[in-house]
Protein backbone atom coordinates (compact mmCIF):
# COMPACT_ATOMS: atom_id res chain seq x y z
CA UNK A 1 0.00 0.00 0.00
CA UNK A 2 1.48 3.30 -1.10
CA UNK A 3 1.38 6.47 0.95
CA UNK A 4 0.49 7.09 4.57
CA UNK A 5 -2.35 5.64 6.59
CA UNK A 6 -5.11 8.26 6.76
CA UNK A 7 -6.94 9.18 9.96
CA UNK A 8 -9.21 6.22 10.69
CA UNK A 9 -12.23 8.51 10.80
CA UNK A 10 -11.80 9.36 7.13
CA UNK A 11 -11.44 5.69 6.26
CA UNK A 12 -14.61 4.86 8.18
CA UNK A 13 -16.49 7.71 6.50
CA UNK A 14 -15.37 6.32 3.13
CA UNK A 15 -16.59 2.89 4.24
CA UNK A 16 -20.00 4.28 5.20
CA UNK A 17 -20.33 5.95 1.81
CA UNK A 18 -19.49 2.59 0.22
CA UNK A 19 -22.15 0.90 2.36
CA UNK A 20 -24.75 3.48 1.35
CA UNK A 21 -24.00 2.67 -2.31
CA UNK A 22 -24.24 -1.06 -1.57
CA UNK A 23 -27.67 -0.45 -0.06
CA UNK A 24 -28.63 1.42 -3.24
CA UNK A 25 -27.46 -1.60 -5.23
CA UNK A 26 -29.37 -4.00 -2.97
CA UNK A 27 -32.52 -1.85 -3.30
CA UNK A 28 -32.23 -2.09 -7.10
CA UNK A 29 -31.80 -5.87 -6.83
CA UNK A 30 -34.81 -6.17 -4.53
CA UNK A 31 -36.82 -4.01 -6.94
CA UNK A 32 -35.83 -6.20 -9.88
CA UNK A 33 -36.70 -9.43 -8.11
CA UNK A 34 -39.98 -7.95 -6.86
CA UNK A 35 -40.90 -6.87 -10.42
CA UNK A 36 -40.33 -10.38 -11.71
CA UNK A 37 -42.29 -12.00 -8.90
CA UNK A 38 -45.17 -9.64 -8.16
CA UNK A 39 -46.06 -7.86 -11.44
CA UNK A 40 -48.70 -9.54 -13.60
CA UNK A 41 -47.53 -10.38 -17.16
CA UNK A 42 -47.51 -7.06 -19.05
CA UNK A 43 -49.24 -6.43 -22.42
CA UNK A 44 -45.90 -6.13 -24.25
CA UNK A 45 -44.38 -9.61 -24.24
CA UNK A 46 -41.50 -10.05 -21.75
CA UNK A 47 -41.65 -6.39 -20.67
CA UNK A 48 -41.85 -7.54 -17.05
CA UNK A 49 -38.69 -9.62 -17.44
CA UNK A 50 -36.93 -6.79 -19.30
CA UNK A 51 -37.66 -4.33 -16.46
CA UNK A 52 -36.55 -6.89 -13.86
CA UNK A 53 -33.27 -7.72 -15.63
CA UNK A 54 -32.53 -4.02 -16.25
CA UNK A 55 -32.93 -3.27 -12.53
CA UNK A 56 -30.83 -6.29 -11.55
CA UNK A 57 -27.99 -5.42 -13.92
CA UNK A 58 -28.10 -1.78 -12.81
CA UNK A 59 -27.79 -2.99 -9.22
CA UNK A 60 -24.74 -5.08 -10.15
CA UNK A 61 -23.10 -2.10 -11.86
CA UNK A 62 -23.77 0.10 -8.81
CA UNK A 63 -22.11 -2.49 -6.53
CA UNK A 64 -18.98 -2.80 -8.70
CA UNK A 65 -18.73 0.98 -9.09
CA UNK A 66 -19.12 1.36 -5.30
CA UNK A 67 -16.07 -0.76 -4.51
CA UNK A 68 -14.04 0.87 -7.29
CA UNK A 69 -14.83 4.35 -6.00
CA UNK A 70 -14.12 3.25 -2.43
CA UNK A 71 -10.67 1.96 -3.45
CA UNK A 72 -9.83 5.10 -5.42
CA UNK A 73 -10.90 7.35 -2.52
CA UNK A 74 -8.83 5.29 -0.08
CA UNK A 75 -5.79 5.57 -2.35
CA UNK A 76 -6.25 9.34 -2.79
CA UNK A 77 -6.42 9.78 0.99
CA UNK A 78 -3.22 7.77 1.44
CA UNK A 79 -1.37 9.81 -1.16
CA UNK A 80 -2.85 13.10 0.03
CA UNK A 81 -4.26 13.70 -3.45
CA UNK A 82 -7.62 15.23 -4.34
CA UNK A 83 -10.53 12.88 -3.77
CA UNK A 84 -11.72 11.26 -7.02
CA UNK A 85 -14.66 12.95 -8.65
CA UNK A 86 -17.45 10.98 -10.19
CA UNK A 87 -20.22 11.55 -12.68
CA UNK A 88 -21.84 8.27 -11.69
CA UNK A 89 -24.44 9.70 -9.24
CA UNK A 90 -25.67 12.06 -11.95
CA UNK A 91 -25.76 9.27 -14.54
CA UNK A 92 -27.68 7.00 -12.18
CA UNK A 93 -30.16 9.79 -11.42
CA UNK A 94 -30.69 10.34 -15.16
CA UNK A 95 -31.24 6.62 -15.77
CA UNK A 96 -33.79 6.45 -12.95
CA UNK A 97 -35.53 9.61 -14.23
CA UNK A 98 -35.73 8.26 -17.80
CA UNK A 99 -37.08 4.95 -16.48
CA UNK A 100 -39.73 6.76 -14.44
CA UNK A 101 -40.70 8.86 -17.46
CA UNK A 102 -41.07 5.75 -19.64
CA UNK A 103 -43.33 4.17 -17.04
CA UNK A 104 -45.46 7.34 -16.82
CA UNK A 105 -45.89 7.27 -20.62
CA UNK A 106 -46.79 3.58 -20.48
CA UNK A 107 -49.42 4.19 -17.79
CA UNK A 108 -50.90 7.13 -19.75
CA UNK A 109 -51.10 5.10 -22.98
CA UNK A 110 -52.81 2.30 -21.12
CA UNK A 111 -55.29 4.73 -19.51
CA UNK A 112 -56.10 6.39 -22.87
CA UNK A 113 -57.00 3.11 -24.55
CA UNK B 1 -3.23 4.48 33.81
CA UNK B 2 -2.48 2.25 30.87
CA UNK B 3 -0.63 3.79 27.97
CA UNK B 4 -2.71 4.93 25.02
CA UNK B 5 -2.27 2.13 22.46
CA UNK B 6 -2.65 4.60 19.62
CA UNK B 7 -0.89 7.88 20.38
CA UNK B 8 -1.62 10.55 17.85
CA UNK B 9 -5.26 9.58 17.49
CA UNK B 10 -7.90 11.72 19.14
CA UNK B 11 -10.73 9.85 20.85
CA UNK B 12 -13.62 10.21 18.47
CA UNK B 13 -16.48 12.40 19.67
CA UNK B 14 -18.43 11.65 16.47
CA UNK B 15 -18.55 7.91 17.24
CA UNK B 16 -17.51 6.94 13.69
CA UNK B 17 -16.89 3.32 14.66
CA UNK B 18 -20.39 3.02 16.10
CA UNK B 19 -21.97 4.71 13.09
CA UNK B 20 -20.05 2.46 10.74
CA UNK B 21 -21.16 -0.63 12.68
CA UNK B 22 -24.79 0.50 12.37
CA UNK B 23 -24.29 1.15 8.64
CA UNK B 24 -23.08 -2.46 8.27
CA UNK B 25 -26.18 -3.63 10.12
CA UNK B 26 -28.56 -1.63 7.88
CA UNK B 27 -26.79 -3.03 4.84
CA UNK B 28 -27.18 -6.54 6.24
CA UNK B 29 -30.92 -6.00 6.55
CA UNK B 30 -31.15 -4.88 2.91
CA UNK B 31 -29.17 -7.97 1.91
CA UNK B 32 -31.63 -10.13 3.85
CA UNK B 33 -34.54 -8.76 1.82
CA UNK B 34 -32.70 -9.54 -1.44
CA UNK B 35 -31.75 -13.04 -0.29
CA UNK B 36 -35.32 -13.84 0.77
CA UNK B 37 -36.70 -12.58 -2.57
CA UNK B 38 -34.12 -14.71 -4.40
CA UNK B 39 -35.14 -17.77 -2.36
CA UNK B 40 -38.89 -17.18 -2.69
CA UNK B 41 -39.51 -18.92 -6.06
CA UNK B 42 -38.10 -22.16 -4.59
CA UNK B 43 -41.17 -22.43 -2.38
CA UNK B 44 -43.61 -22.57 -5.29
CA UNK B 45 -45.24 -26.02 -5.57
CA UNK B 46 -43.84 -26.54 -9.09
CA UNK B 47 -40.29 -25.29 -8.38
CA UNK B 48 -37.68 -26.84 -10.67
CA UNK B 49 -34.32 -28.11 -9.33
CA UNK B 50 -32.46 -25.18 -10.92
CA UNK B 51 -34.58 -22.67 -9.00
CA UNK B 52 -34.05 -24.58 -5.75
CA UNK B 53 -30.30 -24.63 -6.40
CA UNK B 54 -30.30 -20.85 -6.96
CA UNK B 55 -32.22 -20.37 -3.71
CA UNK B 56 -29.61 -22.46 -1.88
CA UNK B 57 -26.83 -20.36 -3.45
CA UNK B 58 -28.63 -17.17 -2.42
CA UNK B 59 -28.92 -18.31 1.19
CA UNK B 60 -25.25 -19.38 1.22
CA UNK B 61 -24.26 -15.96 -0.14
CA UNK B 62 -26.39 -14.30 2.51
CA UNK B 63 -24.66 -16.32 5.24
CA UNK B 64 -21.27 -15.15 3.94
CA UNK B 65 -22.47 -11.53 3.96
CA UNK B 66 -23.64 -11.86 7.57
CA UNK B 67 -20.30 -13.44 8.55
CA UNK B 68 -18.37 -10.62 6.84
CA UNK B 69 -20.35 -7.95 8.70
CA UNK B 70 -19.85 -9.85 11.96
CA UNK B 71 -16.07 -10.01 11.45
CA UNK B 72 -16.00 -6.36 10.47
CA UNK B 73 -17.81 -5.35 13.68
CA UNK B 74 -14.94 -6.95 15.63
CA UNK B 75 -12.27 -4.82 13.93
CA UNK B 76 -14.42 -1.73 14.47
CA UNK B 77 -14.57 -2.44 18.21
CA UNK B 78 -10.78 -2.43 18.71
CA UNK B 79 -8.87 0.79 19.31
CA UNK B 80 -8.06 2.41 16.95
CA UNK B 81 -10.69 0.96 14.58
CA UNK B 82 -9.08 -0.82 11.62
CA UNK B 83 -10.24 -0.01 8.09
CA UNK B 84 -11.92 -2.99 6.46
CA UNK B 85 -10.36 -3.75 3.10
CA UNK B 86 -11.30 -7.38 2.57
CA UNK B 87 -14.81 -7.05 4.01
CA UNK B 88 -15.58 -4.14 1.67
CA UNK B 89 -14.27 -5.86 -1.46
CA UNK B 90 -15.95 -9.20 -0.73
CA UNK B 91 -19.24 -7.55 0.15
CA UNK B 92 -19.33 -5.69 -3.17
CA UNK B 93 -18.39 -8.79 -5.17
CA UNK B 94 -21.06 -10.91 -3.49
CA UNK B 95 -23.63 -8.17 -4.13
CA UNK B 96 -22.65 -8.19 -7.82
CA UNK B 97 -22.93 -11.99 -7.78
CA UNK B 98 -26.45 -11.60 -6.38
CA UNK B 99 -27.26 -9.42 -9.39
CA UNK B 100 -26.16 -12.20 -11.75
CA UNK B 101 -27.98 -14.85 -9.72
CA UNK B 102 -31.15 -12.77 -9.83
CA UNK B 103 -30.82 -12.30 -13.59
CA UNK B 104 -30.50 -16.07 -14.12
CA UNK B 105 -33.47 -16.59 -11.80
CA UNK B 106 -35.65 -14.18 -13.81
CA UNK B 107 -34.61 -15.68 -17.15
CA UNK B 108 -34.98 -19.31 -16.03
Amino acid sequence: MAGEKPDYRFSLANERTFLAWIRTALALLAGGLACAQFLPPLPISHLREIIAVALLLLGGVVAVRAVDHWARTEKAMRLGADLPRSRFPAVLALIVAVGALLLVVAVLIKAAR
Amino acid sequence: MTADPAPGYVRDPGASAERTRLAWRRTGMSATVVALLAARPAFAPDARPGIILLAALAMAGWAVLVALAYRRAHWLAVWPPRPGRRAVTSYALITAAFALLGTVLVLL
